[in-house]
């Protein structure tokens, strides 16, 4: 069991954010101009004003949607497509050049591109899925080279059932690295599909509000979605983490 | 059936390892291997599981074996008696398999996680495991590697209890210990 935190690191903690929040309203008393830097207390009452409107609900669920289905939909893509290649060298080859591309080709680039062929309703769900499938499918590949060959030969010699020895022994060594993978595609996947969806502005997304706050110069509210979407990227990261340890048990 | 080595050649780089080697081992029979370091009592075992083709030779083919391997092989973070279960069985097992490897190990280390246990105790379940195991024929290479005489003794005991008239073959520099045993030597 994960031990509780001690009240010396829960206080240290608080200090800090404290610290922060202290630099945060100096530097926006010091700039003297909301509409430039809004203050922790603006934000906090733009924040305040939005949370029970329908609005707000409609935006958070829209984003946090597509960039959920896009990372969930490249978690399973990417550990498939990763387990064909690791079994199948030709395909790995085949894939190469076009990994390579996912992994250098700006998500700017990605974005406009898709946004000529798919229209913007979509749009944050692909670019979710195009920044985690490379890291989840190279994650694959690398845990599942790790497997114990010492282990895999005991299977063999015992003619252990293949699905079995895929749970048991390709499964723990293949896992460290998924959820390594997991923690920075996550954030990731956020970041991306927040930009995408500012430069598509789709209905009810967050990337709408966020340019409606640029548009009207609204910097507190800018700051209160920015503010919203570190709390759900934070929450969705903790919820996903806390899901694949569990299955990884 | 038996198992027969024809006419086994084998190097090792430039090392002549097995040179036109011959060996049968009848159903049921019970074998001790001995041979100084280097000889290839190790290849011997390996050619015979399968995982090591021969330069010539022919193997009976077909035979079921398990094996206890001169590492121990275990899965980390399993208990003793998952390790068990991993080669035969599942959860409805449990009982039977803790039952089993009671008879080598004390009753508190049967669900610890095997890396909690000493080298003695993990040599151990590999040795049951491969007990357990449904097989036609047992190979175990250096199995008592790590346990002091009387814990060999009892492992041996163990080992001829639970045989269940599969052939057995295996490897050790301690012949010496197990000269009150009826095993049937074999030297390369």
């Amino acid at each position: 069991m994960k031990p509780a935190k001690s009240p010396r690191r829960f206080l240290r903690g608080l200090l800090v954010t404290l610290f922060w929040l202290g630099v945060w309203q100096a530097v926006s008393m010091l700039v003297a101009k909301p509409v430039i830097f809004a203050s922790p207390i603006d934000t906090l009452r733009a924040l305040w004003a939005q949370v029970p409107t329908a609005a707000y609900w409609s935006a958070v669920l829209g984003s946090l949607g597509r960039i959920a289905l896009g990372f969930f939909l490249a978690l399973i893509l990417g550990l498939l497509v990763g387990i064909a290649a690791f079994r199948f060298s030709l395909l790995r080859t085949l894939l190469s050049p076009l990994l390579t591309m996912m992994k250098t080709v700006p998500v700017a680039s990605f974005i406009i591109l898709i946004l000529v062929w798919f229209g913007s309703s979509s749009l944050a769900v692909i670019v979710a899925l195009l920044i985690v499938f490379p890291q989840i499918y190279f994650a694959a590949l690398s845990g599942l080279e790790s497997t114990n060959p010492e282990l895999l030969e005991l299977s063999r010699v015992f003619r252990v059932p293949a699905g079995r020895t895929a749970w048991q022994v390709y499964r723990p060594a293949l896992w460290p690295y998924l959820m390594g993978a997991c923690a920075s595609a996550l954030g990731m996947s956020w970041k991306a599909g927040i930009a995408a969806e500012v430069i598509g502005t789709p209905l009810h997304s967050i990337g709408e509000q966020l340019y409606l706050s640029k548009v009207y110069m609204a910097t507190a509210e800018l700051f209160a979605w920015t503010l919203t979407v570190i709390l759900l990227s934070t929450v969705f990261e903790k919820a996903v983490l806390r899901l694949l340890r569990r299955v990884g048990k | 059936m038996d198992i027969a080595i024809k006419d086994l050649s084998h190097r090792f780089g430039e090392k002549v390892i097995f040179q036109h080697y011959n060996l049968t081992l009848q159903r049921g029979g019970l074998y001790g291997l001995t041979a100084p370091s280097g000889r290839g009592k190790t290849t011997l075992l390996r050619i015979l599981l399968g995982l090591l083709t021969p330069d010539a030779g022919t193997v009976t083919q077909g035979v079921r074996y398990s094996a206890v391997f001169q590492t121990d092989r275990l899965l980390p973070g399993r208990s003793a008696v998952d390790q068990l279960l991993f080669v035969r069985g599942n959860r409805k097992n449990r009982e039977e398999a803790a039952r089993f490897l009671a008879g080598l190990l004390p009753e508190n280390s049967l669900n610890q996680s095997v890396g909690e246990l000493s080298g003695g105790m993990q040599r151990r379940v590999a040795i049951a495991r491969a007990l357990w195991a449904d097989s036609d024929c047992v190979l175990m290479d250096e199995p008592f590697t790590g346990l002091d005489e009387a814990t060999l003794h009892q492992t041996v005991d163990f080992i001829l209890a639970n045989r269940q008239g599969r052939t057995l073959l295996l490897s050790t520099h301690q012949k010496e210990l197990l000269t009150d045993y009826p095993f049937a030597w074999l030297t390369l």
